[in-house]
C-alpha cells in the first residue's frame, strides 16, 4: 500500500513508473560468479555506514587517536567493540572481495571489448581500496600501524628527484613522524578515497547496466536470465543479508586489529613478527626479497626500496589496467564479446594469470618468512634465495604449466559445441581388448 | 509461512541488539544478535526467492552501444565561425600546469631534517631521561639510549651494547634499509636484526650490514665516560642515519 501510493506520488510528478518498470523487468543473467563483485559493493556499504558512525568516535589527532581507538578497542564497550570491528572486518573482506571477483572478469574473458574501460574502473577501485584500508588501519597510531607507516615513509622519500618533497606532503614534516601524518590520514581515509571510490563505483555500475552482463549462454543476441523483480532482486537480498550476518559474526568473536595489545607507536619500538593487512603484505614480502644494492646515478642515491615497494606494485598495476589492450595485441581477438568464456579457451591468458597469481601469493608468504625460517628449521638467508628464485622461476613454470593444461582442456572441448558425452561404450572385440563404439548418430 | 519465521527471526535479533545495547551486555551478545537480525533477512529472501521461482530462462535482445558512425557533433550546434579549438586547448592544458604549483607548495618544510641531537659530551639517557651509568650492562647486555634533553627526535635512539669482551659500542636504532627500529639482538652471533624486514647487522664489525635488505651500516656512536661515571658520546653518528634518499649525496 505504502510503496504504491509512494510510486503514485512520484509517477504523478516524475512519470518515474516506466522507468521503475524497465528496472524491475530487466533481465540479467545468471550465475554464481556473479555475486563476487555485489559482496564487494556491499562490503562498501558496510564500511561506508560503519565509518561515519566512527568519525564520531574517533579524535584525528596525533596526541589522542590512539587512547580514542582504545576505548573503542575495549572488549567490554558494546556497540563501539562491534562496530569497529565490523569495520575492519570489512575492510579486509572488501578488498578480497575486489579481487576475487577481478579474478572471475579476468579468466573468463569479461574484460574484453566492449568493456575494456569498466575493467580499468574496477583496477583503480582496487587500488583505491587498499590505499583506503591501508590508511585507515594506520589511524589509531599504534605500535603495529606506525612502523607501516615509518616504512611507506621510506618507500616515498626512496623516489628518485622527488623523494624528499613527496615524504614531506605525505608527513607534513621534514621527518617522521610529521606532525600532520594523523590530520592527512584522515581526510584521504574518510573523504578523499572513499569519494573516489563511490565516484568510481557510480560508473562502474552504469557501464553494467547500459553495456549488459556478459552471460555463459552462448547466445549473443540475447541476454538470457532472470528478471531483476522478483527473482535477482531477492537474491541479492540474501547475499546482502548473508555478508551481514557474517561480518557481524567475525567481528563479535574473531577479534581483528587489537590495538590494544600493539601498545602505542613509538619511534624505537617494533613488535617482532609485524605484518601488516593481508592486502599490503605482499609489499612487505617483496621489501624482504629485495636487493640491498644501493644504486647511484652522478651521487644521487636510488635507495633499495624504490624497487620492490614502487617499481613493483606500479609496474603490476599498469600491466593489469592494460591487459585488456594488452590480449588483444597478442591474440589477435579485436572483436566484441558478450559471451563469456570457460577460462581454459584462451591458455595464455590462463597462464599469465595463473603466474600473477603464484608471484602474489609468494610474495605475501615472503612477509613471514622470519616466522617459516623458524618453523621449518631453515636459515633465513636460504629461505630468502629460494624465495628469490622462485619468484622469478616460479611464474614461469606455473605459468606455462596451466597454459598447457588449458590448451589440452581446450582441444578436448569442440569450441561452441557440447562437451563429448561422458559415457562411452566400450565393445569387446575379437582380440580380447576393448573398443570404444562410436556414437550413435542422434 | 517460512519467510515469515525467518523475519520474525530478524525482528527478534534487532530487538535483542536494542536489549543487549540498553542494558550494557558484553559485545557478544550485541554482535549475536547482530548477527541473527542479518541472517533473519538473508533466510526470509532466499525462502521468498525459492517460494516464487519460476523455472526457466527469460531473454531481452542485447543491442550493440556502438558504432553509431554519426558525427560527433550534430549539424544544428556546428560552429559557424572559428574559435581557435585548439588554442582552448592549449589553455586548457596550461591551466592544467598551473596545477603543479599549489601541489608542489604542499611540501611546507623543503628538505629533511637531519638533527640527531647528539654531539660531544651529550649524555646518553634511557626512554625515561634517565642517564647511564658506565656498569649499567652485563656482557651481551642491551639498552635503547637516547641524546639527553632529546629523546623525541625521531633520528636520535641508538642501542648500546656490551660486548663479551666487556667493551661497549652504540650504533643507530634507525634501519638504513626503510626506518624500522633495529629492536632484536642476538647475543651469541652478536648481531642486530631489524624486525621488519630481517636485515641483519654485525655489531663485532661496525654494525656493517652482513645479509637482508639493507643496503649500508648502521651508523655508529663513538662514546665515552664523564667525571661523574656516565656515558657519553664523544660526536653525532659516523653516517647519516636512517635511509638514504635522492637528495642525500654522500
Amino acid at each position: 500500500m505504502i510503496v504504491r501510493r509512494t510510486a503514485a506520488w512520484l509517477d504523478e510528478r516524475f512519470g518515474s513508473n516506466a522507468l521503475l518498470h524497465a528496472a524491475l523487468k530487466k533481465i540479467y543473467p545468471d550465475h554464481w560468479s556473479f555475486y563476487l563483485g555485489e559482496f564487494a559493493l556491499y562490503f562498501f556499504m558496510v564500511l561506508v555506514a560503519t565509518g561515519v558512525w566512527l568519525t564520531f568516535a574517533f579524535d584525528a589527532s596525533s596526541e589522542n587517536a590512539y587512547v580514542s581507538v582504545l576505548a573503542l578497542a575495549d572488549r567490554h564497550h558494546p556497540i563501539g567493540y562491534v562496530i569497529r570491528q565490523i569495520h575492519h572486518w570489512a575492510a579486509v573482506c572488501f578488498v578480497a572481495a575486489i579481487l576475487v571477483h577481478m579474478g572471475r572478469i579476468f579468466f573468463t574473458g569479461a574484460f574484453r571489448r566492449p568493456r575494456e574501460l569498466n575493467w580499468m574502473v574496477g583496477l583503480c577501485m582496487l587500488a583505491l581500496a587498499s590505499f583506503t584500508g591501508f590508511t585507515g588501519y594506520s589511524l589509531p597510531n599504534d605500535g603495529l600501524s606506525g612502523t607501516g607507516l615509518r616504512i611507506a615513509y621510506s618507500v616515498a622519500l626512496s623516489i628518485p628527484l622527488i623523494g624528499r618533497w613527496a615524504a614531506n606532503v605525505f608527513v607534513g614534516g621534514d621527518d617522521f613522524p610529521g606532525a600532520q601524518l594523523t590530520t592527512h590520514l584522515y581526510t584521504l581515509h574518510v573523504y578523499f578515497l572513499p569519494v573516489a571510490i563511490g565516484a568510481l563505483l557510480g560508473l562502474h555500475l552504469f557501464l553494467v547496466i547500459y553495456q549488459k552482463h556478459t552471460q555463459f549462454v552462448p547466445d549473443p543476441e540475447h541476454v538470457v536470465g532472470r528478471r531483476f523483480w522478483p527473482d535477482y532482486a531477492l537474491r541479492t537480498l540474501a547475499a546482502l543479508g548473508a555478508t551481514l550476518a557474517v561480518l557481524a559474526l567475525l567481528a563479535t568473536f574473531f577479534e581483528i586489529n587489537p590495538v590494544a595489545d600493539y601498545g602505542p607507536y613509538r619511534t624505537w619500538i617494533v613488535m617482532n613478527g609485524a605484518v601488516p593487512d593481508w592486502y599490503a603484505a605482499f609489499l612487505e614480502g617483496a621489501l624482504r626479497l629485495g636487493p640491498s644494492t644501493e644504486l647511484r646515478i652522478a651521487g644521487h642515491p636510488i635507495p633499495p626500496v624504490f624497487w620492490p615497494g614502487l617499481v613493483l606494485p606500479t609496474v603490476t598495476f599498469l600491466f593489469l589496467l592494460l591487459w585488456p589492450i594488452i590480449e588483444a595485441r597478442l591474440t589477435g581477438d579485436r572483436a566484441a564479446h558478450d559471451v563469456l568464456e570457460p577460462p581454459s579457451r584462451v591458455p595464455l591468458r590462463v597462464g599469465v594469470g595463473a603466474a600473477l597469481i603464484f608471484d602474489g601469493l609468494l610474495l605475501t608468504i615472503a612477509a613471514g618468512d622470519d616466522q617459516t625460517a623458524a618453523t621449518l628449521h631453515v636459515r633465513l638467508d636460504t629461505l630468502v634465495w629460494a624465495y628469490r628464485i622462485l619468484l622469478f622461476a616460479g611464474p614461469l613454470l606455473v605459468g606455462v604449466l596451466a597454459a598447457r593444461i588449458a590448451a589440452e582442456m581446450r582441444a578436448r572441448v569442440p569450441a561452441g559445441g557440447a562437451p563429448p558425452p561422458d559415457v562411452v561404450m566400450l565393445v569387446r572385440n575379437d582380440r580380447g581388448g576393448y573398443d570404444e563404439e562410436e556414437p550413435q548418430a542422434g | 509461512m517460512i519467510v515469515a519465521a525467518f523475519l520474525a527471526l530478524a525482528i527478534a535479533g534487532a530487538l535483542g541488539a536494542i536489549a543487549a545495547a540498553a542494558f550494557g551486555a558484553p559485545p557478544s551478545a550485541f554482535g549475536g544478535a547482530l548477527a541473527l537480525m542479518f541472517a533473519g533477512f538473508a533466510g526470509a529472501a532466499s525462502a521468498a526467492a525459492i517460494a516464487l521461482h519460476a523455472p526457466g530462462d527469460l531473454t531481452e535482445p542485447r543491442v550493440a552501444r556502438g558504432p553509431t558512425h554519426a558525427r560527433p557533433l550534430p549539424a544544428e550546434v556546428e560552429l559557424t565561425r572559428p574559435v581557435f579549438g585548439r588554442l582552448w586547448l592549449a589553455a586548457g592544458g596550461a591551466f592544467a600546469l598551473l596545477g603543479l604549483v599549489p601541489l608542489i607548495a604542499l611540501a611546507r618544510k623543503p628538505g629533511r631534517a637531519s638533527r640527531t641531537g647528539w654531539g660531544a659530551g651529550v649524555r646518553l639517557v634511557d626512554e625515561n631521561g634517565v642517564p647511564i651509568p658506565h656498569d649499567r650492562l652485563a656482557a651481551g647486555g642491551i639498552e635503547t639510549v637516547f641524546p639527553q634533553g632529546a629523546v623525541d627526535i625521531p633520528e636520535a635512539p641508538a642501542v648500546l651494547i656490551r660486548g663479551d669482551d666487556g667493551g661497549y659500542r652504540a650504533f643507530s636504532k634507525v634501519c638504513t634499509h626503510a626506518g624500522c627500529p633495529v629492536a632484536l639482538y642476538r647475543h651469541a652471533s652478536h648481531q642486530l636484526i631489524c624486525p621488519c624486514h630481517q636485515s641483519i647487522f654485525d655489531v663485532n664489525d661496525g654494525a656493517k650490514n652482513i645479509s637482508g635488505p639493507a643496503p649500508r651500516p648502521l651508523p655508529g656512536l663513538a662514546l665515552g665516560i664523564d667525571a661523574e661515571g656516565f656515558f657519553i658520546a664523544r660526536g653525532d653518528f659516523d653516517a647519516p642515519v636512517g635511509p638514504d634518499d635522492w637528495d642525500r649525496v654522500l
